[in-house]
């Protein structure tokens, strides 16, 4: 080797050397940033919060521990920030120096996470309060318990003395309300409540009538007090004191914010499950909550970005596919989990998604009408969707999975919902039923068939769980048709005959014939009116 | 510029010949091929060994309450730390092994014999030192295997028959490992052995030039009009080259098996499994299948032989025609090595 | 092994332009690629050596900008336990229409307030005074060219935020 070469050599090593280190540049920089996504999970207590950290922190330590845990305590969102109330909000209240709500609103979330905040705000879940009062929770306020309140009737050994009341009201409150919300009140001096309805809350939140407030109760330290029956609350549709609907707590659990707890199955099926909507269950038993099960780990669920085929692709649970982001879509987090739906599976009669400009859904049946109202398409939205599945499943797997579906559905509608909604109306119409719901046999019976079995089917279908769609679902339909829903309205129609509303239950016979001579059902033989 | 060199020529008034011809000895053909730069390759990591090792030392802080944290903050927050340690580390073993490999090459090719017998002990000190070195270093990590391995080792020392429990106590500063023992390290591994081994380095290639190169013929270059090439430019352009492959090889495995560190020394608990550095796996083994003072002192007489070697080595080949012996000797001292480390490594205890 | 090793130590190293020219060139090539790899280890040492910079920082949180009108300040505490009065300045929501200094002075350490009819921060234990901008105009401040430190400043979404250095250590 001679010496020039032996010099090149060393020269090109030498540059070699120079390489080495900028990859060893590289790896320092990798791991500062690493390091500082680490450090920052520090606590910082803000200056405005500075007294009411040092008092809680003895007082209420678990809930002042769950707060330094979270992002805000990290960005220096203290609790004024969040519970600071305005001159003139029903609720507020001097303590301890600052004017402060005990309830914190999607009005003021909103105050920071605005896109967040509208796109709640007009999503079915900020709707969830409406069922409070309708015809829906009469089966809770009526059947269940009682409207107003009723005497005790027996002696028992709880403190009977201080038993002066039945609250009928008690499992609406701790059932339906926990779930769809509650309509939040504060207790008046006169035993009665104030809530939205007679403080008709203006734009900013703050009462338009106010004379209500005079009768408001106060405790000792001056607070208005809030009505047991309306709170403690977290249901996604409480209707606020200032007008906003809803509970950021809802699924965003105070007082650590977490995200990654709303990202798991967990915070949906605190009302997702049971025997009318079971879909925490279904997606346990689907494919993808077996895949989520095993592979928790890998789900990277405290990331800050959560963007499905970026930050994870091990699973997906309720949130990946209903709200998060995903690499497809930009990484677009929506907090309307009706965007991503095409069919209704609600009603008794599933109906496409088309909604109109308010997120109402189109019931319109001219098609010309119906094309100026609908805003967005159930198309659209199963196009959102079929984006998610498709960062797992190539495009004919879903359009096949999307057809299985659309079948089951169709199923369930023609042969059992459309029929069964047809002959209750006849019977309604006919007058061959009474008034008031659940107190006749066959209204109960057609409530299970559609509002627990008839659900079940369809949503144990929308999300691959086999055992929900089948034996919790359509068998189950089946079973309530064929040896319950229809022999209970022959024998209501021969009840009606003898009764010598002959006609009446002739019209209504003839639908039932009717439907039960079509091929589909007339395996069940020959008709026995 | 002449200016300049004259006045500088005049303050020091080197004899600009002889300098020349000092460091410009010849050098023969054979160190050509690579393996014979060998002895080299640890002087080299021995420079860098020094440098990293002063940059180390400017963060380092003896002390059983605050060693593991400053190695930790070494590692986590000074800039660049994390490399500086893992090349210290990563040039410790390179050097460990190329101490080992320069010995053997020396060994199997008879290098060491007559008139370089005392060059060969010099060697073997300073392979003693470098050891040393090794194992204080690592103990100055103050990790739960480096605390356990330091204890280990001062107890196998106190086996040594009557100066074992001096040895011990000079070493550990005390009965037991204590509050003084890693200041003791720390002098050992920072000042005293790496100026020891400075001044046999010198005494080492003072011995190589005075007696010169051991030189060997190879068939390629048998047609060479010269038996020798310039040290310089020639052969310092060649150890250039080692020193930058090094360097970098140095870097990549920094950064790719960077220096890691265990869970703080924990006097009250022992590990359930315990090993030394690789280093020592050959000891460590051995120790274990004698014991006591059986093993200590067969360990020491093998070190005492190996350091008498070229004499040994003489001696038979006066008395005996063998003269292949001591490569076979030479062969199965290696296997045996290789051997009881391999063994070490695969099993837990 | 070429033949061409020369012999004799002061030998030139080759004969003609071109072999001058290539030997230069190596020579240059081979200080460059040394230069280079060498060079960049220094810097890496001396990075090591360097003492580590400031504290990182981190961007906080002050106010909504709804409640933050233009004209008023308000103090602020940073997680290391500094005081900052931050001042809102105009009625854009931009970062250019608010100010945070710090409002311990830098004489000795006094807290300064701000006086709206002087447009200046006063510090009453020895009559310094500073600009709106933090540069000291009067007072033992302004002999010793001093001046209120100040933190950048963020607008986002109608959010103020700002940047303080990151807290340490558990507790804060």
């Amino acid at each position: 080797m001679t010496i020039t070469t032996k010099k090149s050599i060393i020269g090109v090593l030498g540059f070699l050397f120079l390489l080495s280190l900028v990859f060893v540049q590289w790896h320092e920089v990798t791991r500062r940033a690493e390091e500082a996504g680490l450090t920052d999970t520090l606590a910082v207590i803000p200056d405005s919060s500075k007294a009411c950290y040092d008092c809680h922190k003895q007082k209420t330590p678990a809930l002042v521990d769950h707060w330094r845990g979270s992002t805000h305590a990290e960005k220096g969102v203290g609790c004024v920030e969040c519970h600071q109330a305005e001159r003139g909000d029903a609720d507020g209240f001097d303590h301890e120096g600052a004017f402060i709500a005990t309830i914190v609103t999607p009005r003021d979330c909103s105050r920071c996470h605005v896109t967040e905040g509208a796109e709640f705000a007009s999503s079915h879940h900020a709707a969830g309060g409406n069922i409070l009062a309708s015809l829906d929770n009469r089966l809770a306020e009526v059947v269940e318990g009682a409207r107003a309140p009723f005497n005790p009737h027996a002696k028992s050994p709880i403190p009977v003395g201080t038993l002066t009341q039945v609250n009928g009201m008690a499992s609406v409150q701790l059932g339906c309300m926990q779930c769809h919300g509650s309509k939040v009140a504060l207790a008046t001096t006169d035993g009665g409540t104030v809530t939205v309805d007679d403080l008709k809350p203006g734009p900013d939140g703050k009462p338009t009538l106010t004379a209500a407030l005079a009768k408001v109760q106060k405790d000792q330290h001056g607070r208005p007090v809030l009505h047991s029956s309306a709170w403690p609350n977290t249901g996604i549709g409480r209707l606020n004191l200032d007008g906003s609907k809803g509970s950021c707590a809802a699924c965003h659990s105070r007082h650590d914010f977490s995200p990654r707890r709303a990202r798991q199955p967990e915070a949906c099926g605190k009302c997702h499950m049971g025997p009318d909507h079971p879909q925490k269950e279904i997606f346990e038993e689907s494919k993808h909550g077996i895949a989520f099960r095993d592979r928790m780990s890998e789900m990277n669920l405290d990331a800050k970005h959560w963007v499905l085929g970026e930050d994870y692709s091990a699973a997906p649970t309720c949130a990946t596919c209903h709200m998060s982001g995903n690499k497809k879509n930009g990484g677009k987090v929506t907090h309307d989990p009706g965007e991503r739906i095409s069919w209704t599976l609600r009603p008794p009669v599933s109906i496409p998604m088309d909604t109109d400009e308010k997120h109402a859904i189109v019931k319109e049946l001219d098609p010309e009408k119906r094309a100026a109202l609908v805003k967005d398409s159930a198309e659209a939205k199963r196009r959102r969707m079929q984006e998610v599945c498709s960062h797992c499943h190539t495009p004919d797997y879903v359009n096949g999975f999307y057809k299985q579906y659309d079948d089951l559905v169709i199923l369930y509608n023609e042969k059992y919902a459309k029929p069964g909604a047809a002959i209750i109306a006849a019977l309604r119409k006919e007058n061959l039923l009474t008034a008031p719901e659940f107190d006749e046999k066959v209204e109960w019976t057609w409530y299970l068939l559609w509002h627990h079995e008839g659900r079940r089917a369809r949503h144990g279908a929308s999300m691959m769980g086999p055992d929900y769609t089948h034996w919790h679902g359509m068998f189950e339909v089946a079973e309530r048709w064929y040896t319950e829903m229809i022999p209970e309205v022959r024998e209501l129609l021969e009840k009606a005959r003898h009764s010598g509303k002959t006609e009446a239950a002739d019209r209504v016979a003839a639908i039932v014939d009717g439907i039960m001579s079509r091929p589909e059902h007339q395996w069940a033989g020959p008709q026995k009116n | 510029m002449s200016a300049i060199g004259t006045w500088w020529k005049e303050r020091c008034p080197v004899p600009a010949g002889q300098l020349k011809e000092l460091t410009n000895e010849p050098v023969p053909n054979h160190l050509r091929h690579w393996w014979f730069c060998l002895g080299g390759t640890p002087a080299y990591l021995f420079f860098v060994q020094i440098v990293t090792g002063i940059l180390l030392a400017v963060y380092y802080r003896p002390g059983q309450a605050e060693a593991w944290q400053s190695v930790r903050e070494i590692t986590d927050e000074v800039a660049f730390g994390w490399f500086i340690r893992s090349v210290h580390k990563w040039g410790a073993t390179l050097m460990i092994a190329s101490v080992i490999l320069h010995q053997m090459r020396i060994y199997f090719t008879g290098a060491y014999r007559a008139p370089r017998e005392l060059n060969w002990m010099v060697g073997m000190l300073i392979l003693i030192c470098t050891l040393m070195t090794g194992f204080t270093g690592y103990s100055l990590v103050y990790e739960q295997l480096s605390y356990w391995g330091a204890t280990v080792g001062a107890n196998i020392m106190d086996n040594v028959p009557f100066v074992g429990a001096f040895m011990k106590n000079m070493l550990l500063g005390g009965e037991a490992y204590n509050s003084h023992t890693l200041s003791r390290f720390f002098i050992l591994h920072a000042a005293v052995l790496p100026v020891v081994m400075l001044l046999l380095l010198v005494v080492h290639i003072t011995l190589i030039r005075l007696h010169g190169v051991t030189e060997f013929q190879f068939p390629s270059d048998a047609n060479k009009p010269s038996k020798t090439f310039n040290f310089f430019p020639d052969h310092m352009l060649t150890e250039l080259m080692i020193g930058l492959v090094l360097m970098i090889v140095l870097s990549a495995l920094a950064t790719i098996l960077p220096a890691t560190m265990g869970p703080q020394a924990d006097p009250l608990t022992t590990p359930e499994i315990i090993k030394p550095e690789w280093f020592f796996y050959v000891v460590f083994r051995w120790l274990k299948l004698f014991s006591g003072t059986a093993a200590v002192l067969s360990t020491g007489f093998i070190v005492f032989v190996m350091f008498l070697w070229p004499f040994i080595d003489g001696w038979i080949r006066r008395r005996t025609k063998a003269s292949e012996l001591s490569v076979w000797i030479g062969i199965l001292a290696v296997l045996a090595i290789i051997g009881l480390t391999v063994w070490e490594a695969a099993v837990a205890h | 092994m070429t033949p061409d090793t020369p012999r004799v130590p002061d030998a030139p190293d080759g004969a003609g332009d071109r072999r001058s020219f290539l030997t230069k060139s190596s020579t240059l090539f081979m200080a460059g690629g040394l230069a280079a790899g060498y060079g960049t280890f220094a810097h890496v040492a001396g990075r090591f050596l360097y003492p580590a910079g400031p504290r990182a920082t981190t961007w906080m949180f002050v106010a909504d900008l709804a409640h933050f009108a233009d004209g008023t300040s308000m103090k602020y505490r940073t997680p290391d336990g500094a005081r900052v009065l931050i001042t809102r300045r105009g009625t854009a929501e931009a970062d250019a229409s608010f100010k945070a200094l710090g409002s311990t002075c830098p004489h000795l350490g006094c807290q300064v307030h701000w006086e709206p009819q002087q447009q200046r921060f006063f510090c009453p234990c020895h009559n310094g005074a500073f600009n709106p901008e933090g540069v000291a105009i009067s007072g033992p401040p302004k002999e010793a060219a001093q001046t209120l430190p100040s933190f950048p400043l963020k607008v986002d979404k109608g959010l103020l935020y700002i940047e303080v250095p990151a807290p340490a250590g558990e507790e804060v």
